[in-house]
């Protein structure tokens, strides 16, 4: 399987490579580092003309990217592409298709003060259109060890057996433990009512899965319902392994096959210390 | 398990060699980049008063002269492109040429003159902002703002950094921004003509002239001193057609579309430029009072005075056509004094700050921020020391467009020296046409700067008894020669020809 990079020279950049190598960490993964550069509209000529700059900017590209690769350990199988493109995302998009990867990472934040994900413009518009799951890697993230646990966030919503089933299958190919995570936003209200129903939901979707797939030699996955005044609340709540990653449907307003951050899951984007992969709808995982 | 990472440079073949979409642009689009490369809305608002002030009548005469010498270097910019397409600019071109010391102040002549026309092109849209203003709320007063000091200067230096951070931020304008501005730009052109004209017939003009024959010949303008400053102020106002002549892989037909576009455009330019000359000497003559076309009150923007009473309440179309435009081209023009200082600091011929590229939006970062700072010091100097900026401005951008073209020109001779006789194609395009243009353009420089000199030139401001301009053209090319021989001591790899 192939990962495309969303690759830049700054935070935001490193970000992405740290949490590709972890999501490809004793898989059989490689990635494909992608550096878009901005393809400049005719319409827009440079007068005076300066044509030199075109090689200049390409050569700092290639340094940018082989910096890039240097960040990726050498157990891992690395590449470096430049693309041009007036729409970063867009570009990063057909290089995903193109290489035929099995998801997009990229590092989500514009660098935000107070939030841990100030979601960057190029994430935004991937998270709105992507066709293949969309890695987030949160400010400032660091680790490059292998994911300890899958969490998979997942409410009643149509769309949430099929992200329960992704979830369920990447956890046993990967031998991680899988949770499940009801976030519940609770102004008052019989909060102990809801929550049971949550808890029995999960089990009763986790249940019908696992019939489904007998030959599953998963460990028993936890079920967990947090609750906050809001979703922030309930996200921060949670207790969050450092090596874990949280798996989140895409809004049912997504075209299919595409991904579509809904507002609950943009609130938990918000307070998410840990990265989160957003899913498609109707995505059916490659086999590896 | 280990593999040594390994890069790949895929470039889509869709691609042309200078990153722009290959065959992308047909005929049409062509004209309309070449259109809006020169923003004639702008140009003859800037530079048809001053042009009047120095030749009067002759107006239309020295448009139509002007360009010859636009032509002339332009056939050897092409050859130059064509021979070095990845080579860029004047920089490196004249740095090829004649070495490191020229080639530096190429670079310095084509970034002095961006630098001038972008705070040219603030003031100009600052102007218009607060007219538009005063004619949306039919209010006079508010238009007047622009005439408060403080005020404008403030006003200008937002518009300066608000287009900086847009071209910062890589952000372009699109094919389709780009066809309206155009046709806007020509409709309310035409439309002010027509409606001068009107005025004539009706017995309403101002001062109705009646066009004579010797409008058109340029030998009746009184003396070379007039005839000098207004061929180069005539350069300004073409400046930007050459534009289609470096396009290639992003045309759908290389091999005619840039000449073709070249052509047809600056047909377009030519009649809309003689129709609103003709149209303004028609109605307001040449006289030094009220509307006159020679009263210097009117000179730094004359549509800012004309639109008003030639096209009554539809004046504010022309205000927003050139808002829209100078704005628009404000934006676009920062592009190349930023990459040419990007290239400069890449060859190490400046500090190597200037050739940084932001990671986040792949654009030069450092050069950038630089060329607003020098168009804001820029502006701010000349209107604290000028009574009269706007105007003084484009008679010095005049001239400086003037020396770094006849620099490039005779670069091009110089480069082709070997292969100038070859043939008879060769010796008109890479010799006789770049030599005539290269010399006409510096005897028109040398003229202009020597002329300068006089306290009364141009608007009339000096300093310390020397004539504004002078100071601007001169002093500007004077800093390049300081600030080139500073570099030499800091950073003399460049200038031993060690990178270039």
């Amino acid at each position: 399987m192939r990962y495309v990079v969303g690759y830049t020279a700054n935070a935001r950049g490193h970000d992405a490579v740290h949490l590709a190598v972890a999501l490809a960490r004793n898989q059989d993964v490689s990635l494909d580092l992608v550096l878009v550069i901005p393809e400049d509209s005719p319409f827009n000529a440079v007068y005076p003309p300066e044509a030199g700059y075109d090689d200049i900017l390409n050569q700092q590209a290639q340094r940018w990217l082989d910096e890039g690769l240097a960040l990726v350990p050498d157990d891992i199988t690395a590449r470096g592409h430049i693309r041009r493109g007036d729409s970063e995302a867009q570009a990063l998009i057909d290089a995903a298709v193109e290489l035929d990867a099995a998801a997009l990472v990229i590092g989500a934040t514009n660098g935000g003060l107070f939030k841990r994900f100030t979601i960057g413009s190029v994430a935004g518009s991937l998270l709105h259109s992507s066709p293949v799951p969309v890695a987030l890697a949160p400010h400032g993230y660091q680790r490059t060890d292998a994911i300890t646990r899958l969490s998979c966030g997942f409410g009643t919503r149509p769309g949430a057996d099929e992200l329960l089933d992704v979830a369920v299958e990447s956890a046993r190919d990967r031998h991680l433990p899988l949770r499940l995570v009801s976030l519940l936003a609770l102004d008052g209200g019989n909060s102990l009512t809801l929550a049971d129903a949550a808890w029995m939901h999960a089990a009763d979707r986790l249940a019908a899965v696992g019939n489904s797939t007998p030959d599953a030699p998963l460990p028993e996955p936890e079920i967990v319902v947090a609750q906050g005044r809001t979703i922030e609340e309930a996200v921060d709540r949670l207790d969050w392994e450092d090596g874990e990653i949280l798996l989140i449907g895409s809004s049912r307003l997504a075209q299919h096959r595409a991904t579509f951050l809904g507002s609950t899951a943009n609130r938990i984007l918000r307070a998410l210390p840990v990265p989160m992969i957003v899913v498609p709808r109707d995505y059916t995982r490659q086999s590896s | 398990m280990s593999t040594a990472p390994k890069t790949v440079q895929s470039k889509e073949s869709t691609l042309s060699e200078k990153g722009l979409k290959a065959g992308s642009v047909g005929l049409i689009g062509a004209v309309v980049i070449g259109v809006s490369c020169i923003a004639p809305a702008y140009t003859l608002t800037a530079a048809l008063g001053p042009t009047v002030s120095e030749v009067g009548v002759h107006l239309p005469a020295i448009f139509l002269v002007g360009f010859i010498p636009m032509l002339l270097v332009a056939l050897g910019y092409r050859e130059l492109n064509n021979a070095m397409p990845d080579a860029g600019t004047s920089f490196t071109w004249a740095t090829r040429a004649f070495g490191p010391w020229i080639g530096w102040m190429g670079g310095w002549g084509l970034i002095a003159a961006t630098i001038i026309v972008l705070s040219n092109l603030a003031a100009v849209a600052v102007d218009f902002f607060y007219l538009m203003l005063g004619q949306i709320f039919s209010n006079p007063s508010l238009a007047d703002l622009s005439k408060i000091l403080p005020l404008n200067i403030a006003t200008t230096l937002v518009f300066i950094a608000g287009a900086c951070w847009i071209s910062y931020r890589g952000m372009e304008t699109t094919k389709g921004v780009q066809y309206v501005l155009v046709a806007f730009q020509l409709l309310v052109l035409g439309w002010f003509a027509v409606s001068a004209f009107v005025h004539v017939a009706n017995g309403t003009a101002f001062d109705a002239t009646a066009i004579s024959p010797d409008w058109f010949n340029p030998f009746a303008v009184d003396s070379f001193s007039s005839f000098a400053a207004g061929v180069s102020l005539s350069i300004f106002i073409y400046w930007g057609w050459d534009v289609t002549l470096t396009m290639n892989e992003e045309t759908k037909n290389p091999e005619k579309t840039p000449g073709r576009a070249a052509t047809i455009t600056v047909l377009v330019i030519v009649i809309i430029y003689m129709t609103v000359a003709l149209a303004t000497l028609s109605f307001a003559g040449v006289g030094e009072t009220g509307l006159g076309a020679g009263n210097p009150e009117n000179q730094s923007s004359i549509f800012a005075v004309l639109a008003g009473p030639v096209m009554g309440p539809f004046a504010i179309l022309m205000s927003l056509a050139i808002l829209s435009s100078s704005a628009a081209s404000l934006q676009s023009t920062f592009v190349s004094p930023a990459r040419t200082m990007l290239a400069m600091g890449h060859y190490r011929a400046i500090s190597p700050r200037f050739g940084k590229i932001s990671p986040t939006f792949k654009s030069p970062s450092f050069a950038t921020i630089a060329a607003a700072i020098a168009a804001a010091a820029f502006y701010v100097i000349t209107r604290t020391v000028s009574e009269n900026a706007l105007w003084d401005t484009i008679t010095a951008l005049g001239m400086m467009i003037c020396f770094y073209y006849g620099i490039t020109a005779l670069a091009c001779v110089w480069f082709f020296r070997a292969s100038a006789f070859s043939g008879v194609r060769a010796f008109f395009f890479k010799f006789l046409a770049p030599l005539l243009g290269g010399v006409i353009l510096l005897v028109m420089f040398v003229k202009t700067a020597m002329d300068s000199m006089d306290p009364e030139y141009g608007s009339g401001s000096s300093v310390g008894g020397v004539g504004l301009v002078f100071v601007l053209g001169m002093g500007v090319i004077l800093l390049g020669v300081v600030v080139m021989l500073v570099m030499y001591r800091l950073r003399p790899e460049f200038f031993k020809g060690k990178v270039l």
